[in-house]
């Protein structure tokens, strides 16, 4: 598959398709960081990087247009077929997963914004680092295996999400019961569950990401296959 | 599966449009085996195994040379035609060898039609190039002749156009035009099969479409087995297609499969501009 990607009789096909994927990887360098950054300037209270994180949306927006023209662009000329088709497809929708990271990125800087406003009080932001530090390293693994066409690294990623909503879950309870001792600190720890809600769409987003790669070097469509299954459906 | 409904939709149809055809479930039409073609010393078709579905259409695709042409034409022994060639293995039309002794080669064209790249109207007019097979098999009687030139016209999406110029010459008309007489033609005599070899190649792309267009309508009544060299266009024709590289059939199946997640990687690259 790797060698797939050139040796195009087109030169300039060649140089379309590995164009595209270069961009994709480049947006997804920025919502890697935008993800980071956000969860950052949450546990530093770190006010002027959350505003920086949600300009950063506007990059995002507009890297997801561009990508997705480049591929309306390369199908209408091009009529790819096989591995190119399914490249260009999944990478058309795996923008739009990336862009949607970066729209939960915004949001959790949103509240990271009102959570410094109403003060210290670090409590929930256990659950944040943890799960924090699971999904930023989702992001990453699945970046990288689109970048190496992995197909084990994202299965691996895809087994991860389920860890990630287990400690969502673990996290909802114990900050429940936390509301209920301490009636007073609902609004924050509200914020604090938005915030978690976000990490925890962001490491549904790294799955789909990892199921649309699956589909480009496997053809095998994966997305409402559950993690464990997937190897068994490709095989 | 087909029970299957979200939100009160019936999605079973929707299911249905998109099912992947399976060659095991039709009905072979011709059923080749183990089929060599030499001309002279050289062998140009190695082993071929495969069956052409019954009414439905079967493209083969491949770089020149590879050998789809001189398949197509052992479909109806165009072959015999060269002097050199020389062939193994059988070809089964229904039930019954064509290269058997005895066959009636006249009998198996006119049952396996054939249309070139080249559209080759004869110097005569519209009706009787139409008309010209039913003649040469004896029928003179003008009704059944008005009305099968009427049906083959029709069948070639052809009458509108020309029927009110039936007597004019064949050549006058465009050269789309005259691909869809011919097809008419060979129509005509109500064949089960039609070979198209390049049907579009030297048409432009309206009337390629058009043509296009008519081979989705004649597979309601005839097996159809086109020779391309668009890929484009036998994704779009096509039900099944066979990719061939050097004489020999290397992947042959469901075409929505091939030209999305093709099994071998021969075929993978040709369709997708790689060979070479």
């Amino acid at each position: 598959m790797k060698e797939l990607m050139t040796h195009h009789i087109s030169q300039q096909f060649n140089t379309e398709l590995e164009d595209l994927r270069q961009h994709f990887l480049t947006m997804g360098g920025v919502v890697e960081k935008q993800v980071s950054d956000a969860i950052e300037a949450l546990l530093n209270s770190n006010s002027e990087l959350a505003e920086d994180v949600r300009e950063q949306d506007a990059t995002v927006n507009k890297l997801d247009e561009l990508i997705d023209e480049e591929c309306t662009r390369i199908l209408a000329k091009r009529q790819p077929a096989a591995s190119d088709l399914r490249m260009i497809l999944s990478i058309s929708k795996a923008v739009s997963e990336l862009e949607r990271m970066g729209d939960e990125a915004k949001k959790i800087a949103k509240f990271t914004l009102s959570l410094i406003e109403e003060g210290e009080s670090p409590r929930g932001y256990v659950e944040i680092n943890r799960i924090g530090t699971m999904v930023s390293r989702m992001i990453h693994d699945a970046l990288d295996a689109t970048a190496r066409l992995d197909i084990d690294m994202a299965i691996k990623v895809a087994k991860q999400d389920r860890v990630v909503d287990m400690e969502y879950k673990t996290a909802l309870r114990s900050l429940a019961t936390y509301m209920m001792e301490d009636p007073r600190s609902i609004t924050r720890i509200l914020n604090v569950i938005w915030v978690l809600r976000s990490l925890e769409r962001i490491g549904d987003y790294a799955r789909h990401v990892c199921q649309h790669l699956i589909y480009m070097v496997k053809g095998v469509d994966v997305r409402h296959v559950p993690a464990q299954e997937i190897q068994q459906e490709i095989e | 599966m087909s029970e299957m409904k979200a939100h009160s939709i019936d999605i079973s149809a929707m299911q249905r449009s998109q099912q992947t055809l399976r060659i095991e479930n039709e009905t072979p039409c011709l059923t080749v085996n183990n089929l060599e073609l030499f001309y002279g010393d050289k062998q140009a078709l190695n082993g071929i195994d495969m069956i052409i579905p019954e009414k439905k259409v079967t493209a083969f695709i491949g770089p020149s040379g590879c050998g789809k042409s001189t398949l197509l034409r052992c479909f109806n022994r165009m072959n015999d035609l060269v002097d050199t060639c020389r062939i193994t293995g059988e070809i089964n039309l229904h039930d019954t060898n064509i290269y058997a002794k005895g066959t009636e080669v006249a009998e198996l064209r006119r049952r396996v039609g054939m249309v070139f790249q080249k559209p080759n109207p004869f110097p005569k007019s519209i009706y009787e190039n139409v008309a010209y097979g039913l003649r040469i098999q004896g029928i003179n009687k003008k009704r059944i002749l008005d009305e099968t030139v009427e049906w083959a016209l029709r069948s070639a999406a052809l009458w509108d156009e020309v029927k009110d110029r039936l007597h004019e010459s064949a050549l006058g008309m465009s050269g789309g035009q005259q691909q869809r007489l011919v097809i008419a033609r060979t129509v005509a005599v109500k064949p089960e099969v039609l070979l198209l070899d390049e049907p579009a190649s030297a048409l432009d792309p309206i009337s390629t479409l058009k043509i296009e267009e008519l081979i989705h309508e004649l597979k309601e009544e005839f097996t159809i087995a086109i020779v391309t060299h668009n890929m484009q266009q036998a994704a779009r024709v096509s039900d099944y297609t066979a990719f061939m590289y050097m004489g020999d059939l290397i992947e042959f199946g469901d075409t929505n499969t091939l030209f999305t997640n093709p099994s071998k990687q021969q075929t993978e690259d040709y369709i997708t501009g790689r060979y070479g």
